[in-house]
């Protein structure tokens, strides 16, 4: 770099120092090349765009984890976030990839240590904000089959499959029935918004059905493990091996009925 | 892809931001809208709703992207990726234009998605038209560069925002998206004329005005685009159309977003002035 674009590259990093980490070293620094006046001084008229870029940063936070806003309040929120904010920063100019570590954020976060359930609600949000944009169909399966060719293949190829989970589709597992605090909390719901933790764990898929629907669905620990092996790019053959009390005979058309699994791949294909 | 009943190249009247909000609404009573800007870093994604959304918007109208994220002004390297995602919605949605801002977002790699002021010197000059450049030569599209609010002034100024306009639109024959309330706002800010800033732009260059509302804060004026458009703010607007001729213009309403209704009244406030001033 040319000195004025080192020079340039100095002005920024002291300007977002001074928003993202403001002591009074940072803001003096940041603040050395801003004009003071009789009315605003540098460090206020700084202020006003820590205001406008914090605030937009945790307006979209919000967007994306409504549930968990409802859950501690406007201001708790915005009060616990701001930790995150200063020590994850945006690395991507699309605000819709911001936020994916908030739940390991807020696992963290002892004020909020005694909502044992929060970082998994967190969790359920970022998957749901993730399966709604996911693409359409996944990069690397775009020599995937449509499901309605598996009648083409061979029973003697069947352990040679590799099945293909929905693109938009996320597992996720949870001590707590983190579905129902979510589903109480929707502006949706009627009815008396309680929810019994000890209702105990939940295995959940989060996806987006072909009508661009979005679904939660509790699986059982069956269709989880299955569900995941897949996910895991796993052959046929290896999940038919799988130790389980549902036979893979009825957790696959299950799964295929449903639009879990909208697609394969033979090995040979993909040699 | 399905027909498009618009593929002119060219918007005319008094369009609107589209807001996820109001997306029912124009798929349900297609209103009577001339044309509509989409922000463009909405719809990155490879999939999913939103792209959907865009599409079917762009079979009944014609299109704008507009964005945030080019971070045109940055010392960081030129965001290649998101060009390149840029230039596939592009081929996708065929927008009448490409906008993003005199500013810069991020630093060091880190986003702050917001728009932060640049120096106003020579260096800056320099260092912004080569980043359009390169913009506009990835993208295989002339852009349009809009003027920014701004709260705060640098000491080491060499020359006024419409200096470095002036500068910017001669090293890169970009075009200009004029936002009025930008300029009200930095001008109360900042104290200065708005008139002479509008006299001083380069007509031609001109090819979208921006309108919306600000906020009255204890000692400046605060860009929320979350109000009506303010009544010196018309005024200047009235100017504007003066002087540019009737420039296709938005309405344009991020913050506090009201009913399609209420934006539809703001749109119909800018078209009467537009038929006032031919």
């Amino acid at each position: 770099m040319d000195k004025d674009a080192i020079e340039l590259a100095a002005f920024q990093k002291a300007f977002y120092e001074g928003i993202f980490n403001p002591t009074s070293d940072s803001i003096q620094l940041a603040c050395q090349t801003i004009q003071s006046t009789e009315a605003i001084s540098a460090k206020d008229r700084l202020a006003i765009y820590r205001g406008s870029i914090l605030g937009g940063m945790t307006t979209a936070l919000t967007g994306i984890y409504p549930v968990c806003e409802k859950l501690v309040g406007e201001n708790y929120f915005t009060n616990m976030v701001a930790g995150y904010l200063k020590q994850y920063p945006s690395g991507s100019p699309d605000l819709g990839n911001y936020g994916e570590h908030l739940s390991a954020y807020i696992a963290t976060f002892v004020p909020a240590k005694d909502l044992v359930y929060l970082a998994d609600v967190v969790q359920l949000e970022w998957l749901w904000h993730k399966a709604f944009n996911a693409p359409d169909i996944k990069k690397n399966k775009q020599h995937t089959k449509p499901v309605n060719e598996l009648a083409h293949i061979s029973e003697q190829n069947h352990s040679n499959i590799k099945f293909s989970i929905n693109s938009s589709a996320r597992l996720l597992e949870s001590p707590y029935p983190i579905n129902r605090i979510w589903e109480v909390n929707q502006s949706s719901f009627e009815g008396y918004p309680s929810v019994n933790l000890d209702e105990g764990d939940v295995k959940l898929i989060i996806w987006r059905n072909s009508s661009y629907d979005m679904c939660i669905d509790i699986l059982t620990n069956d269709e989880y493990l299955f569900l995941s092996a897949i996910s895991e790019d796993r052959l046929f053959g290896d999940i038919a091996e799988m130790e389980l009390a549902t036979s893979v005979a009825e957790l696959l058309p299950r799964c295929l009925q449903m639009g879990l699994i909208d697609g394969f791949t033979l090995i040979e294909d993909s040699v | 892809m399905s027909e498009r009943k618009f593929e002119t190249q060219t918007i005319h009247g008094v369009g609107l931001g589209l807001r996820s909000s109001h997306y029912q609404e124009v798929f349900t009573t297609k209103p009577d809208v001339p044309w509509f800007e989409l922000l463009s870093d909405n719809y990155m994604g490879d999939g999913g709703l939103p792209l959907v959304r865009a599409e079917k918007i762009r079979e009944d109208y014609p299109i704008t992207l507009h964005g945030v994220g080019m971070s045109l002004g940055s010392a960081d390297p030129l965001n290649l990726e998101y060009l390149t995602r840029l230039k596939a919605l592009t081929s996708r949605l065929e927008p009448v234009y490409i906008s993003d801002h005199l500013a810069w977002v991020s630093a060091d790699g880190k986003y702050t998605h917001d728009l932060l002021p640049l120096p106003y010197t020579e260096a800056t000059l320099r260092h912004i038209s080569d980043r359009i450049n390169q913009a506009q030569d990835f993208l295989g599209q002339t852009l349009l560069i809009e003027n920014p609010s701004s709260y705060l002034t640098f000491n080491n100024t060499e020359m006024t925002e419409c200096e470095f306009i002036r500068g910017m639109v001669n090293a890169t024959d970009c075009n200009l998206l004029i936002d009025v309330n930008n300029i009200y706002v930095s001008a109360v800010n900042h104290d200065f004329d708005p008139y002479t800033y509008l006299a001083e732009i380069p007509t031609d260059k001109v090819k979208e005005i921006h309108l919306a509302g600000y906020e009255k804060m204890e000692g400046y004026l605060f860009d929320t685009h979350g109000y009506q458009v303010h009544a010196p703010v018309w005024d200047l607007y009235r100017a504007a159309l003066q002087k540019f001729g009737p420039v296709p213009t938005l309405i344009e309403w991020d913050t506090d977003i009201p009913n399609f209704a209420t934006l539809r009244g703001e749109a119909h406030k800018a078209e009467l002035q537009m038929k006032e001033v031919a």
